[in-house]
């Protein structure tokens, strides 16, 4: 606090560098996270079309494979799910939206033909294949929305981080440097006043002895006058 | 490296991602889920082939607390959540709440 510091100009000098420079800091960084807020927004205009596709495409794909299980029985559904041979794979690269680290997932054999699937196609039905190519969908748009959603998850954590910097400079250490400025300031304000009072008491004081001297002077001339002219 | 996809729920829930060539699942039948579901999560989290997790909203209510927030602030694996009231996978509407300051799902 401001007792801390010593008020010298030196530390005065420093005190005025450092505000300058927290106040550069606050400017960019609230820069930053205006614009990181602006680039979230556009990420989740995207991550509500997303997220409607994916409840959609979810409850057709619960439609389809209840229908299947109730025309073919619980059993061959599970048969031929168990007996999937190929499998989607992902692969992540990744993209720099402000310094904010984002996923871009890639994905193969999600969507599969009829003959890829693995399972027979006649002991199964069509509603089994209607079922997986829902399903192989209803992949599709999970995979789209775990990118936009990696996304708004690292976004929103580097825009938590960038405000409560912006607010600890704003709130924190920028009224604290101010009120160390203000101090020293006044303090060094108080110096210079006692000195010039100091000056004038001494000068006063000169004055004074001046003038006693001047006075004891003359009085011994006026004595040696009248000695002279008694003389 | 390549990743894969993981689905964690009922049978139910999983059957149809099998049938779509998923081949990472856990099968958590309903009557144990507060018993099991937490272990099985925590071994998709740890597992590094796992990509992207999908779960139920609903069964996120059967976790432990430690382990909900462990999974819902996972980037590696990224948990999607199906169902509920459709506001966004996990806590990402109280996320957004907290960062930004207002709730920007409201109008959903």
């Amino acid at each position: 606090m401001a007792k801390d510091v010593k008020p010298t100009r030196k530390n005065l000098m420093a005190i005025e560098d450092r505000i300058e420079l927290s106040e550069r800091g606050h400017d960019t960084l609230e820069k930053k996270r205006d614009g990181l807020i602006m680039e979230f927004m556009d990420i989740l205009d995207q991550a509500q079309d997303v997220r409607s596709d994916l409840n959609e495409n979810y409850d057709e794909a619960q439609r389809k494979i209840n229908m299947a299980r109730a025309m073919e029985g619980d059993v061959a559904v599970r048969g031929a799910a168990a007996a999937l041979q190929e499998h989607p794979e992902l692969t992540t690269e990744s993209k720099n939206i402000m310094g904010v680290v984002v996923p871009q997932i890639e994905s193969s054999k999600v969507r599969k033909s009829l003959d890829e699937r693995g399972y027979g196609v006649l002991g199964t039905s069509a509603r089994i294949d209607e079922a997986a190519e829902a399903y192989e969908e209803l992949l599709e748009t999970i995979i789209l929305a775990a990118e936009v959603e990696t996304a708004m998850k690292k976004m929103l954590d580097e825009i938590e981080t960038t405000k409560r910097r912006v607010n600890a400079l704003e709130f924190k250490l920028l009224p604290e440097l101010k009120s160390n400025q203000e101090y020293i300031e006044q303090k060094l304000e108080e110096q210079e006043r006692e000195e010039i009072f100091r000056m004038k008491k001494i000068k006063a004081k000169k004055e004074e002895e001046e003038k006693a001297e001047r006075e004891a002077a003359e009085q011994e001339a006026e004595e040696a006058e009248t000695v002279t002219a008694d003389d | 490296m390549s990743q894969e996809i993981a689905v964690i729920g009922s049978p139910d829930f999983t059957t149809g991602f099998r049938l779509a060539g998923v081949r990472k699942f856990a099968d958590v039948p309903d009557d144990d889920k507060a018993a099991e579901l937490d272990d099985a999560v925590q071994g998709m989290l740890t597992d590094e082939e796992v990509g992207i997790l999908v779960m139920h909203e609903d069964d996120l209510e059967h976790l432990s607390r430690g382990v909900r927030n462990d999974v819902e602030t996972s980037v590696e694996p990224v948990l999607v959540t199906l169902g509920g009231e459709g506001a966004g996978s996990g806590g990402l509407r109280e996320q957004i709440k907290r960062a930004i300051g207002i709730d920007l799902m409201e109008e959903d």
